[in-house]
């Protein structure tokens, strides 16, 4: 009645998904993303992959420090510290400087992920965090000053390029490169959300060359909508080919890996408030960091909600407030903050908005706890 | 050629391997008799049994053994002819002791004395008291005693009798040969089944994969009123009692309601075939069909195995194990037991013995849980089991309860989508039994 090798018991069930894994949905998102950062090559040339390399090697590092600092067992072979990093690179401008991409990349893996309990436990999405930070911090000038497209063709492909601030005009940048030479001819340029802020894209748009600096994809000197679309304007290194991450966010929901009930709830609200604004609906659309954010910031597993319903409030929130913060405030973009407010109204929905179990009748809109017996103290030991 | 059919299904669910094809073409054939039966004296959910033997007592097959003077029992029958070795605490398939009436088979084994009775005159009463004598119990796995499932309420009348063929269970063949060996037997069952609780309507729910049971069954029950044969979506998990209910009715049990809050019982296959049997032939419940399968044993076989009898016996009756065996689970792999060892005795509600090899095992490792939300698509009773989990480990019993773990009836999909490995049934049951320990207080 022995058996010869122990037999191994856990609990049930005895099967599990083939391929369910934390590691293979990382690498399903780091798969999405290729068709923008390939995209992004072409726009903002070699550039890029300074930037991401750096934002790679440092959140790889800070990972493995901090969670030796804190005791805890490593975790870089899930590749989350990698989605991170490529995430958090995608959301800055091409020309930021090494040194304030590391610093990110630290701020987003160390202190947003680590820092708050590592994956799982982080309450905002760690790109996100350090995006947001950056932007409130004296670095500020080095992550929103933006180059027009194509402009290695002036400078060289493989030459890496710096903002760097201008001593003489406040406020102002101006870009040199690794050795500290300026680059004559290359200054800031609008995204088109900045033009749109400024009001001036109308004029632009029947007069003017281009108001996105294009200067392909155009005919009769007027800008295409086919510019917006496949990302000929300046903006953030993963954020302007809106093509490219739609194939990627189609991987994604193919994959099962993203809920399309986020993206869906963010894009659907924003455009019909444009529309109801006639707040140019389109052209709002395929600007800034819209389509990046539906799709690979706020579908982030760890900190949007869990359940159906909170998905739905959660995306269509997101959609409302960039909306606000586009139309209303001082900024041209509003979605990395959109998210990080909504990462923070997570936690509230997932708490407090009810889901009828199965067969629930009257079932009520809100989670209320349910009132337990006290358990029996503790018996003091003599 | 049209696209994929559609049947009808619940909201949730999972899509597990199935591998039925192991054993689903294998003929039912009696198992072996074992050197020693263990029969234990409780194998139902409700009050124990006191055995009614000694030992040294000569026993006949199918005499009954232990029996309880509670309502919520069911009384256990000597699955062999023989001598009552001793009555001693053997190891369960939950890994619990249990006591068991240890029999000595005699060498030569008579068959079943069949008491033939005239099945059409019997009363709703007299169907009940038969099946309680029988030792009747669900043989799905649960083993809530037949006679009280068909005894409900005054005030909720029950019209609706529910066959559960669904076998949503990977691997598992059992039910599947029985329909298709003895779909006449099941029909009579049902009928038996809907006269106890005064049903006019009876269904037999079959999963869309056994569509040779589906003809087959068909076949036995054309001309009889009221029985109708519904196909469903293969999913899992289909067999669980209120996700059939709601797909075949569209009726919604509440939560930590019965079937019969919406005029609903639910019965299993193997349970209708016994109660024909036992109303039919007079034989007691000492016997069933199981499945011995998985790939991890030689040749896989539906076996008509004797209650007691140990799992190390039907494994070496289809063979033995393949290499080394990695699991080995009594019951469906979805929500059966592993075993540390194969010495535990097969019991009423044993619906199959699944040997799984080691590079099927999939364990992993428990990690931190990322709040991705599969779990909460695919619960059928549409819980959180994340924060479930997330609860039992604060020792939140509160929040637990909020979260839905009272109404969780371990199905497992949770745990089985879990890209983090978190045994989130696990977890459940340890909330179960805090939450019920708070509430007696």
């Amino acid at each position: 009645m022995k058996v010869a090798d122990k037999m191994l018991v856990t609990v049930s069930p005895h099967l599990h998904k083939k391929d369910e894994t934390i590691q293979r949905a990382m690498k399903d998102v780091l798969i999405a993303l290729t068709p923008a950062a390939v995209w992004a090559l072409v726009v903002f040339g070699f550039n890029v992959v300074y930037i991401l390399a750096v934002s790679c090697i440092t959140a790889a590092l800070s990972e493995v420090v901090m969670r030796k600092i804190m005791r805890r067992k490593p975790t870089l072979t899930d590749y989350s510290a990698m989605v991170t990093a490529v995430l958090f690179a995608f959301l800055l401008p091409p020309t930021t400087p090494l040194w304030v991409v590391a610093i990110g990349a630290f701020l987003a893996v160390g202190i947003g992920k680590e820092l708050f309990g590592g994956l799982g436990k982080n309450i905002f999405n760690p790109a996100i965090f350090a995006r947001v930070l950056l932007w409130f911090s004296p670095l500020a000038v080095y992550t929103t000053k933006f180059v027009k497209p194509f402009f290695w063709k002036a400078s060289g492909f493989f030459t890496p390029i710096a903002t760097s601030i201008n001593e003489g005009a406040v406020g102002r940048a101006v870009y040199k490169t690794m050795a500290g030479n300026p680059v004559a001819d290359l200054t800031t340029a609008a995204t088109p959300l900045s033009l749109l802020k400024s009001g001036k894209w109308l004029p632009d748009m029947v007069a003017g060359p281009t108001p996105v600096g294009a200067t392909w994809l155009n005919s009769g000197g007027k800008p295409s909508f086919w510019s917006l679309f496949i990302g000929a304007k300046s903006g953030c290194i993963g954020e302007v080919c809106i093509l490219a991450l739609l194939i990627g966010a189609a991987y994604l929901l193919w994959r099962r890996t993203i809920d399309w009930r986020i993206p869906v709830g963010i894009i659907g609200t924003f455009f019909l408030l444009t529309l109801v604004t006639w707040y140019h609906p389109i052209y709002n659309l395929f600007s800034g960091g819209l389509f990046l954010g539906a799709f690979f910031m706020a579908t982030d597993w760890v900190t949007s909600p869990v359940t159906r319903r909170g998905k739905w409030i959660f995306a269509v929130g997101i959609g409302a407030t960039v909306f606000i913060m586009r139309f209303w405030s001082l900024r041209p973009e509003g979605v990395a903050i959109a998210i990080f407010l909504w990462n923070i109204g997570t936690l509230v929905i997932d708490r407090y908005i009810a889901v009828p179990k199965f067969g629930e009748v009257g079932a009520k809109a809100f989670n209320r706890l349910p009132v337990l017996p006290e358990p029996a103290p503790e018996p003091v030991k003599k | 050629m049209s696209g994929k059919a559609t049947y009808k299904t619940f909201k949730g669910g999972i899509h597990p391997p199935y591998h039925k094809e192991l054993a689903s073409g294998k003929a039912i054939r009696p198992a072996p008799v074992p050197a020693e039966v263990f029969i234990p004296l409780q194998q139902h959910i409700g009050a124990p049994n006191e055995p009614l033997v000694n030992p040294g007592d000569r026993v006949e097959l199918g005499q009954k053994i232990g029996s309880s003077e509670a309502f919520v029992s069911a009384p256990v029958h000597a699955s062999v002819a023989g001598t009552v070795k001793e009555i001693a605490e053997v190891t369960g398939f939950t890994g619990a002791k249990v006591k068991c009436v240890v029999i000595t088979p005699d060498a030569e084994q008579p068959g079943f004395a069949r008491k033939d009775r005239d099945i059409t005159a019997l009363s709703d009463q007299e169907v009940r008291d038969i099946a309680r004598e029988a030792g009747l119990v669900g043989m799905g796995g649960a083993a809530f005693p037949t006679h009280v499932k068909l005894t409900p309420p005054k005030d909720k009348p029950v019209d609706t009798v529910i066959i559960n063929a669904c076998e949503c269970e990977p691997f598992l063949t059992c039910d599947h040969r029985v329909m298709l060996e003895r779909p006449h037997d099941l029909v009579q069952g049902l009928k038996l089944l809907m006269r106890a609780v005064n049903a006019k309507r009876g269904i037999i729910g079959i999963e869309a994969n056994k569509m040779d049971a589906v003809d087959a069954v068909r076949g036995a029950a054309k001309g009889e009123a009221g029985i109708e044969v519904d196909i469903l979506e293969v999913k899992y998990p289909e067999g669980a009692e209120k996700m059939l209910i709601y797909a075949l009715t569209g009726r919604k049990v509440p939560p930590g309601k019965l079937p019969s809050e919406v005029g609903c019982l639910v019965q299993n296959v193997g349970t209708a075939v016994a109660l024909y049997e036992a109303c039919a032939w007079g034989k007691p419940l000492y016997e069933r069909v199981l499945t011995v399968t998985g790939q991890g044993i030689k040749e896989p076989a539906n076996l008509l195995a004797r209650v007691g009898t140990p799992i190390s016996t039907l494994i070496e009756a289809c063979g033995g194990f393949v290499g080394r065996p990695g699991k080995v689970i009594m019951g469906g792999p979805m929500t059966g037991w592993a075993q540390p060892d194969t010495s535990a005795p097969v019991v009423k509600g044993t619906s199959g013995i699944v040997v799984l090899t080691p590079d099927l095992v999939d364990v992993g490792t428990e990690e931190e849980c990322v709040r991705c939300g599969k779990c909460v698509d695919v619960c059928p009773m549409f819980l959180l089991p994340n924060f479930i989990v997330q609860a039992v480990k604060k020792g939140q019993w509160d929040r637990a309860e909020m979260w839905g773990a009272l109404d969780c009836f371990e199905c497992g999909c949770c745990s089985f989508t879990c890209p983090a490995y978190i045994p989130h049934v696990d977890y459940v049951r340890k909330a179960k039994a805090e939450i019920a320990a708070l509430k007696r207080r």
